[in-house]
């Protein structure tokens, strides 16, 4: 769609090109979002960064770059206030959303370093630290953790990982020519706006599919995982949001197509990958195309995904556990959740090979000058567990982010939105029964709609530097109407690019 | 009755034999089995450094992979306790004039280990890999080097490097120490007609001190080695550098002993290129063994490095 691809989050360079002067916004680099770990926005033109310094220095060719370094560094505080629920843990079931007042946080920091290494092939690597405290160690939500940076087996001491290491391979056919700008995992170079590209290595698959330029960057706009992608795609990641993997990218003009093959942790929701590249794996397509409506940009995509991983069926753990209710949640001797309820089923004894579809649709777009408002919607079969994302098995989220343009203060972000997600009727009926999956399970269930609704500000400081306020309300948390709060979170969020 | 009494001393004597075996058995907490500490990124040697930044601001990135066979064997009957390691590097460099700013990041592609008893201590197995461990990253480096004597190009140069590990591995598994570590050095390198050389004498700050667990840290070291080489197939546009190098470390807590003392020698050569005005490559191999036996020194190792360096602008130095 652009023939700008901006160094701020594509679309909104985009609707301000279409309201002055670029007038062909961005697509291909947008923002490349991340997993848990959240995405590197691209950096504004006027940033404080040390690619701009060397830059403005002549020590550095932002047009033609050879490397780059980017780095970040987020904090945020979520406060959740005390709800009124009726059990908690039911009969030994382990993974409710505890009652009472909890204070989570996560620190990170992330480098984000890029090489040109031949022509057309660059190679990234991102090594980052985290350091975390979920609420109720994370359990007790589906769809709508209230931190999107949060990952599962997280510690409060720093942990230091390497996030990503991949080689690209940008192919030229033909076509107009189109500026990509420098920034984080982005070298500035010219580039086909037809044109394949091959991804091959170490990382998360949201760096290159449902990239929603409304939404943009997550450690610039919306707290809540429902908004950072599909709260129902279970797309193939470890514990902390990444993988291993193969992905292309087609574009030809306004349209792109983006096929990725993708490694499963080797238990779900688990860090440790299962290399059998062929045997266990994700393969997601997403079809997009940009548009322009009244003038203004927009896109619509489409997604479906296709995971065949060891994984346990919802309806299996029943009908064993009715059958011999020895093989009851307590009495597990496979990998488990800890579940300590004798009187409930377990996928921990019927984990096989299983095939879990689903099929999604995001659409975004610019309504006026720095204002764009978004929707995502997405089925998941929802016949097995969730193995490396959110517990929900269809969900919707929509909203509207507006920059500061016209409150002349062009680089705030302020966001609205709801997100809303659903089990399957299996699903369902497992947790009714006491069971529990990597994130809820309250040992009984009425079934309910789990819904987030989110305000936020992002302040911007010294170009660099965002402080943010954010307002939570979630409800019918782990979709349990018996324990449906709602439960109200305060947020705080310092975040500095460099 | 007589020899029901001898039984049952047998058996009291036995069961203290065992509590006493058991006791013996003291559990290892693990610490970085590996000895090998690369040279910043555009140093040309594999350990020494070349001190040879010059001009205007440049740039070097590197990717290096290494492998050590049974790097860490304990007592006297050379037991192995990690079998096998192999670790991936990524680094990157800016160099100013004289000066060296480095950053570099090891990841472990493998580090194997049986978990074996030896000499009264139980050391925990090893058993790492990219599946298990998909985004490990060991100890992470931070460096600066000056030369502060001589010219970029000269006979003689002199300089001072240190390095910080920034402890991130887990100790268990032989990849980190669990605590920050230092290394100072005094480096020496030249160029003198078709041969150059290096040397670094220096301490490393290893506040780990698992005194009496063979094998283990003793503490701060004392770091010494050279290096050697002939320019060969000198053209215009690239060369080939061959040379041995000779490394080690020992413990101030057991100065030079052979429990406390490692030593490795490398043949290395490298291929690089010196003309030109875009990015250079460098591609770095070499070989070599373990002098002795203790300490985290490999039997053998093998190295691979490439680098791609910008060329500095023309020296004004």
């Amino acid at each position: 769609m652009s023939a700008c691809v901006a160094r701020r989050p594509g679309r909104w360079r985009a609707a301000r090109g279409l309201a002055g002067t670029c007038l062909l916004g961005v697509a291909l680099a947008g923002s490349p979002a991340l997993a848990q770990a959240a995405p590197p926005g691209p950096h504004e033109d006027v940033a404080f960064d040390v690619m701009n310094v060397l830059s403005q220095a002549g020590l550095h060719d932002l047009e033609d770059e050879q490397w780059n370094a980017y780095g970040q560094t987020t904090y945020i505080s979520s406060w959740k206030l005390p709800f009124g629920a009726p059990y908690t843990n039911l009969n030994g079931s382990t993974n409710s959303l505890l009652p009472g007042h909890e204070r989570s946080y996560t620190w990170s920091a992330t480098l984000f370093l890029g090489a040109r290494l031949w022509p057309g092939g660059e190679a990234y690597f991102v090594p980052e630290v985290i350091a975390e405290r979920p609420l109720s160690s994370l359990h007790g939500l589906g769809g709508a953790i209230q931190n999107f940076e949060l990952q599962k087996g997280g510690s409060e001491t720093p942990q230091i990982y390497r996030a990503r290491l991949y080689l690209r391979q940008i192919i030229g056919l033909g076509g107009e020519r189109q500026k990509t700008d420098s920034n984080p995992m982005q070298l500035g170079t010219t580039v086909d706006r037809r044109r394949l590209v091959v991804w091959v290595g170490n990382f998360s698959v949201l760096d290159v599919m449902d990239k929603n330029g409304v939404t943009g960057d997550p450690r610039q706009s919306f707290f809540n995982m429902a908004f950072m992608t599909h709260a129902s795609w279970d797309f193939m990641a470890d514990a902390r949001g990444y993988t291993y993997g193969a992905a292309l990218e087609w574009f030809w003009d306004d349209w792109a197509v983006r096929f990725a093959h993708t490694l499963p942790p080797k238990n779900p929701n688990q860090l440790p990958v299962d290399f059998r590249f062929w045997q266990y794996f994700g393969d997601q397509l997403e079809i997009e195309h940009d548009h322009t409506l009244f003038g203004l940009p927009g896109a619509v995509r489409v997604l479906g995904y296709r995971n065949r991983v060891q994984s346990g069926s919802f309806d299996d753990a029943i009908a064993t556990f009715q059958a011999d209710p020895t093989k009851n949640a307590a009495a597990c001797v496979d990998f488990n959740y800890g579940s300590q309820n004798p009187g409930a089923p377990d996928l921990c004894w019927v984990r096989k090979d299983n095939v879990k579809v689903g099929i999604g649709l995001d659409v975004e777009q610019f309504v006026a000058r720095d204002v764009g408002v978004f929707l995502r919607a997405m089925w998941s079969d929802g016949q097995s567990e969730v193995v490396a994302f959110n517990a929900a098995d269809r969900s919707l989220s929509f909203g509207a982010v507006a920059r500061g343009s016209s409150w002349n203060r062009p680089f705030d972000v302020a966001g609205i939105g709801l997100g809303l997600s659903w089990i399957s009727a299996s699903h369902a009926r497992y947790l009714a029964l006491g069971g529990i999956d990597g994130f809820i399970g309250d040992g009984a269930l009425q079934q309910a709609t789990e819904g987030v609704f989110e305000l936020f500000y992002s302040l911007n400081l010294f170009k660099a530097i965002w402080l943010s306020g954010d307002f939570q309300l979630l409800w019918n948390p782990g979709y349990n109407a018996d324990r449906g709060g709602p439960v109200t979170v305060i947020g705080a969020r310092v975040h500095a690019e460099f | 009755m007589r020899s029901s009494r001898t039984s049952l001393r047998c058996a009291v004597l036995g069961a203290l034999l065992c509590a006493l075996g058991a006791q013996a058995q003291t559990p290892v907490e693990g610490f970085d089995a590996e000895r090998l500490a690369p040279s910043a990124p555009g140093s040309g040697w594999f350990v020494m450094d070349s001190l040879d930044m010059h001009g205007e601001l440049g740039g070097v990135l590197a990717f290096s992979a290494r492998y050590a066979h049974e790097p860490l064997r304990v007592s006297a009957s050379r037991v192995p306790v990690v079998t096998d390691s192999a670790y991936g590097q990524i680094a990157g460099a800016v160099t100013w004039r004289f000066l060296r700013f480095s950053l570099g990041f090891d990841f472990p592609l493998a580090v194997k280990g049986p978990g074996v008893t030896a000499g009264g201590f139980q050391y925990p197995a090893a058993d790492v890999d990219l599946g298990s461990n998909p985004d490990t990253l060991s100890d992470v480096r931070v460096g600066l080097d000056a030369r502060l004597i001589g010219e970029w190009n000269g006979p003689f140069r002199l300089g001072l490097g240190a390095q910080l590990w920034i402890p991130s591995g887990e100790t268990g598994q032989y990849l980190s120490d669990g605590t920050y570590r230092g290394m100072v050095r005094l480096l020496a390198a030249g160029d003198v007609a078709a041969f150059i050389w290096a040397a670094h004498l220096g301490v490393h700050v290893r506040p780990r001190d698992d005194g009496g667990v063979p094998g283990a840290p003793r503490g701060s070291e004392l770091l010494f080695g050279a290096a050697a080489g002939a320019k060969l197939f000198q053209g215009e546009s690239s060369r080939t550098v061959i040379g041995p190098e000779v490394y080690g470390a020992t413990a101030f807590a057991g100065f030079f002993k052979p429990e406390t003392t490692s030593a490795e020698a490398l043949l290395s050569a490298r291929w690089e290129g010196t003309g030109g005005t875009g990015p250079q490559l460098r591609v770095k191999l070499g070989a070599g063994l373990g002098l002795g036996s203790q300490f985290a020194t490999p039997s053998w190792r093998a190295l691979v490095g490439v680098e791609v360096f910008t060329p500095s602008a023309p020296p004004h130095d």
